[in-house]
């Protein structure tokens, strides 16, 4: 009778989720500013008279400005509050650390951001892609990465489960490979203590591999893995399916951390770096194919006898939509990186449109999944205040991605065709400024798409702030105390 | 005890790094490392007094419930 019986229910833990209420908060805000920036970037270059004659709203100042936003403060927040949230839910123990060291983390996190965007405005950047905040921001980020580390790591060691859940191991491999990447890209050497300028210990064509080791690999750690473990989490959940193969979770994500570090180099195809170097960077970008399709196919199979759910219930829809994306975008960027492909689509607006599929299609759509996943639940409403508006949400964002990558698509191609043409005589058949003439309408375009992701996400604001604030959304009794739902 | 040991771990830290901030804006070359020194400090006393202010809070609640 004993052996049959049914284990106590244990009683969940006193769960941190004030700090994963910030972090949401956080990352609601920054999309917001991280879309009207790139509006506003995408209408100076469509009409260059728009950045008012003041240097710090130039294009130069305000695109790292969007970058970083997009990237570090909407992405970064995502990261981190579902991180937290994940890592809590799946060891079952409350955040390590107590919580002034996760205050501490969300807190000076936020202060990097405002930090690194007010010193690019202000005109100090290092000029490296992605990591563009000089010295003094890159230590104090090194401070809040290690706290985020000891917090996460932490937990897992104090874990109740017996098993590390997977979209724990992607967070683990984002968190500790950004440390590395961001200490190797940054060592360098300040002019003064009382300096904000630096250079790079490296040179030349050094200093470009280190860049693009870092730059590629922030895709690959940051913007893959770590959404990654967010995919792992959430759709099964939001599905209430398994995952469809942890066999193949396992095998993709190890396969996927060994081959990324090795992918930078197809970022400097026909420069002065070394032919070899190039091809090993290639080579290692079509054999990630493999790994991230697998990430895919796991993604969109949990939805196996669920598929019903996306006419119901439209942020399942945004996170399945993601995955279809992260497929697209994993397809598009190896075929980039081949080099006689590469010498068509670089310095074009091909790659704008190929990281904005990535960024907008992948990143932003799975995070707006696990943000109408994760508000009902931290704030303890019944559900969403309009799922209606959910799916108006979609369908504009999903039509304004489609118009900025197609029109990118174009205009990119059309520069690389246009650029490598020659005439009768040898010469070339364009100049540089009938290439920026032939593409002024589709930068129009490309506008109208980000503002249309613009448009979706501040229609995600209001029903967020509704869900909170309405009546409607109020649960019937209030669970007292520490009590969570069954399952969550 | 009524006291979160990180509490008091972060407090200092960040009193010491608020401290290094003060320290940066007082020899600041340029405008960019004067507004970080000065933004610094300012975050750390902001933060520092709201771990004061939980810890009080906390003894209050207690006394109360």
């Amino acid at each position: 009778m004993a052996d049959t019986a049914l284990p106590m229910a244990r009683p969940a833990p006193d769960y941190n989720e004030a700090v994963v209420r910030k972090f949401v908060i956080a990352t609601v805000l920054w999309a917001v500013v991280a879309f009207l920036v790139g509006v506003w970037i995408a209408t100076e270059l469509a009409w260059p008279q728009a950045n008012l004659g003041l240097s710090f709203i130039n294009f130069g100042r305000l695109r790292p400005v969007h970058t970083s936003a997009a990237i570090f403060a909407f992405g970064g927040s995502a990261l981190l509050g579902t991180s937290f949230y994940v890592v809590q839910r799946t060891c079952r123990a409350r955040l390590f650390g107590g919580t002034a060291l996760a205050d501490f983390v969300f807190w000076g996190y936020q202060f990097f951001i405002v930090m690194a965007a007010l010193s690019y405005v202000m005109g100090f950047s290092q000029s490296q892609e992605y990591a563009e905040p000089e010295w003094h921001l890159d230590l104090w980020l090194t401070i809040v990465w290690v706290a985020y580390a000891v917090i996460f790591v932490g937990t897992l060691m104090k874990r109740e489960e017996p098993h590390i859940y997977v979209a724990n191991w992607f967070y683990l491999a984002f968190i500790l490979t950004i440390a590395v990447l961001h200490i190797g890209n940054n060592l360098a050497v300040p002019i003064s203590m009382f300096s904000a300028k630096s250079y790079s210990v490296a040179s030349g064509v050094q200093n470009a591999m280190i860049q693009w080791w870092y730059g590629h690999n922030a895709v690959g750690f940051f913007l893959t893995a770590g959404f990654l473990g967010m995919m792992y989490y959430f759709i099964p959940k939001a599905a209430n399916r398994p995952v469809y193969s942890y066999r193949l979770s396992v095998v993709h994500f190890w396969s996927l951390v060994f081959m990324y570090i090795w992918a930078g180099p197809h970022h400097l195809h026909w420069t002065s770096l070394p032919d070899w170097t190039q091809t090993l960077g290639m080579a290692f970008s079509i054999m990630l194919w493999m790994p991230s399709w697998g990430g895919m196919i796991n993604g969109l199979m949990t939805l196996s006898g669920a598929w019903d759910k996306l006419r119901t219930d439209p942020s399942l829809r945004f996170s399945v939509t993601a995955v279809g994306f992260y497929g697209m975008s994993t397809f598009e960027g190896p075929v980039m990186s081949i080099r006689d492909v590469n010498a068509l689509s670089h310095y074009t607006d091909w790659t704008i449109g190929h990281v904005h599929s990535g960024a907008l299609g992948w990143v932003a759509f799975i995070s707006f999944g696990a943000i109408y996943y994760l508000v009902p639940i931290l704030w303890h409403r019944r559900g969403l205040y309009s799922m209606r508006l959910v799916s108006w949400h979609y369908w504009i964002a999903t039509l304004g991605i489609v118009f900025y990558i197609t029109s990118m698509w174009v205009a990119g191609i059309m520069q690389g065709l246009m650029w490598r043409a020659y005439d009768q005589f040898g010469f070339l058949q364009y100049s540089f400024a009938e290439s920026v003439l032939a593409v002024h309408p589709y930068y129009v375009i490309r506008m109208m798409g980000g503002l249309m992701f613009l448009t979706g996400a501040l229609l995600m604001v209001y029903n967020l702030i509704q869900t909170v604030r309405s009546r409607t959304t109020q649960q019937a009794f209030a669970l007292p105390g520490n009590l969570a739902v069954a399952g969550e | 005890m009524d006291f979160e040991p990180s509490d008091l771990i972060v407090g200092l830290m960040m009193a010491a790094l608020g401290l290094a901030g003060l320290i940066l804006a007082s020899g600041a070359m340029d405008d960019e490392m004067y507004v970080f020194g000065l933004s610094l400090f300012g975050f750390a006393c902001v933060f520092d007094f709201g771990l004061l202010r939980r810890h009080f809070d906390r003894l209050e609640a207690n006394r109360h419930g």
